[in-house]
């Protein structure tokens, strides 16, 4: 399972991250998922909605000292807030910034990790209001996409199998074409 | 040419000059560039700076050495000292000296008060510091969570009470030449024999210690507390949890040893801590060069 950012597609809204955010009701501070731009306001301007890539060799799960972190058979890598201690190795391991904590109990130290999902849940038995609770939607078991892609108004962010991804914004590419010739009405309109 | 004309030539020199101009400034501003035209290779080059930035420094690093280079460290230094210690006590045995030649008053209470809160505090942070890196031992979860609190809270105490230590002892701990000449004996602790060993109030092995636990203590509680409140950027965050994990082995290496010391290797040692005296013979064949007078 893959997410891919069409960055010539991304117009900035934020649409995802609002989505996330609402959907599975992820507390103030947390962020599964943001929006860098670059550019912004001059000729040129682009953006990419980033957040856990779900990478098929994960850092996070190489550092993480107590085995919190897992990688699901379809290549979803999700957290076990049960066992997750805080210590924040994951962070700095992650090239992306996708882990996110929480302020914990005790002197402020940080509880446990929170990062995107996939919207598959977590470790607790789907559907579960545990699940829901500490995880999130689980989307991936009603057979629906993540919340994000699901909700991007210009289908910039795609979510799925990797193979499937690559094809369709692969498909994208070649039909819109590159420099000179990416403009006009064909392109656009196919002669229409 | 009528007047007409001259003016029609002027009224379109001076709009293609103005063409021209705000062409220009277009063009300067980059507004009549199509999206097409900038290279979507460059663009990912600036997203990859600002969402991954120098991860391949000490990010790369710390991805490499956590999983198996930090633990293994850990492991052999918490197997191998006490190893070699039982070896040592089993070959060359623990040294005792006689109470006969009477004793020397050699910590004061404050110095012993100060110096058994960083005793136990210190005992505890290598201990929950191990218990984090063999979290997996443990299961994870709240157990490991406790610990990592008590870290916090030994932390924090020792970070109080190791400048007073520094303050106390700095005066005796300087290096000196002969501390040398005991390295390259070993502190006389390879052989049987009492022979006076070249030390001042404290060897050359308590010297290393007392600037390790102090200055590499407050190192430690430095790079820790980066780890703890995640203030600075994350590159120097990866270097803070490469130098935590590095200066922690060494420190849990050199606290075994001095558990060995204390405990097991001079008897009395532990005594002398508690009461403040030691035994003449120990002074002067373990400092020969302190004038206790």
């Amino acid at each position: 399972m893959k997410f891919l950012c069409d960055v010539e597609r991304c117009i900035n809204c934020n649409g995802c991250v609002i989505a996330c955010k609402e959907g599975n009701k992820v507390p103030v501070g947390i962020n599964r998922r943001r929006v860098v731009a670059i550019n912004e306001g001059r000729p040129g301007e682009r953006s990419v909605s980033i957040s856990c890539m779900h990478c098929a060799d994960a850092p996070c799960i190489a550092v993480c000292p107590v085995k919190a972190i897992y990688q699901r058979e379809d290549g979803i890598v999700l957290v076990n807030k049960d066992i997750c201690i805080g210590c924040g190795y994951c962070f700095m391991a992650c090239p992306f910034g996708a882990p996110q904590f929480p302020s914990g109990q005790v002197f402020g130290a940080r509880g446990a990790m929170d990062k995107c999902t996939f919207c598959a849940g977590g470790p607790a038995e789907t559907f579960s209001e545990k699940e829901r609770k500490l995880y999130g939607q689980n989307r991936i078991a009603e057979g629906k996409p993540p919340l994000c892609a699901a909700m991007c108004s210009t289908k910039a962010l795609l979510a799925g199998d990797a193979d499937v991804v690559s094809d369709i914004y692969r498909k994208r590419a070649f039909q819109r074409g590159s420099g000179a010739g990416a403009w006009g009405w064909d392109k656009a309109y196919g002669g229409k | 040419m009528n007047k007409l004309s001259i003016a029609l030539w002027a009224v379109c020199l001076s709009l293609g000059f103005a063409v021209a101009m705000a062409g220009g400034v277009l063009c300067q501003e980059q507004l009549l560039f199509s999206p097409g035209h900038e290279s979507i290779t460059a663009a990912f080059h600036q997203f990859s700076t600002l969402i991954v930035g120098n991860w391949h420094h000490y990010g790369s690093l710390f991805v490499k050495w956590q999983p198996v280079l930090f633990r293994n460290i850990f492991f052999w230094t918490i197997v191998c000292l006490p190893l070699i210690f039982l070896l040592h006590y089993l070959a060359i045995g623990p040294k005792s000296f006689s109470h006969e030649k009477g004793e020397v008053f050699y910590f004061g209470v404050f110095t012993r008060v100060i110096h058994w809160v960083a005793a136990i505090f210190f005992s505890l942070l290598v201990l929950t510091g191990l218990m984090m890196v063999f979290g997996e031992l443990f299961g994870g979860g709240a157990f490991v969570r406790f610990a990592r609190d008590v870290h916090i809270v030994s932390a924090l105490i020792f970070a109080i009470d190791a400048p007073i230590m520094f303050f106390i002892w700095v005066k005796d701990m300087f290096p000196m030449p002969y501390d040398l000449k005991w390295l390259f004996m070993m502190g006389g602790y390879l052989s049987k024999a009492k022979r006076p060993v070249p030390a001042g109030r404290f060897n050359a092995g308590q010297k290393m210690w007392f600037w390790l636990s102090t200055l590499g203590g407050g190192y430690m509680a430095w790079t820790g507390y980066q780890i703890f409140s995640f203030g600075v950027e994350t590159e120097a965050l990866r270097l803070d949890a490469i130098i935590h994990n590095f200066l922690g082995a060494v420190l849990a290496g050199f606290f075994i040893i001095h558990l060995y010391m204390s405990l097991l290797a001079i008897k009395g040692s532990l005594r002398s801590m508690l009461t403040g005296y030691k035994p003449r013979e120990e002074v002067e064949i373990l400092h020969s060069r302190y004038n206790a007078d």
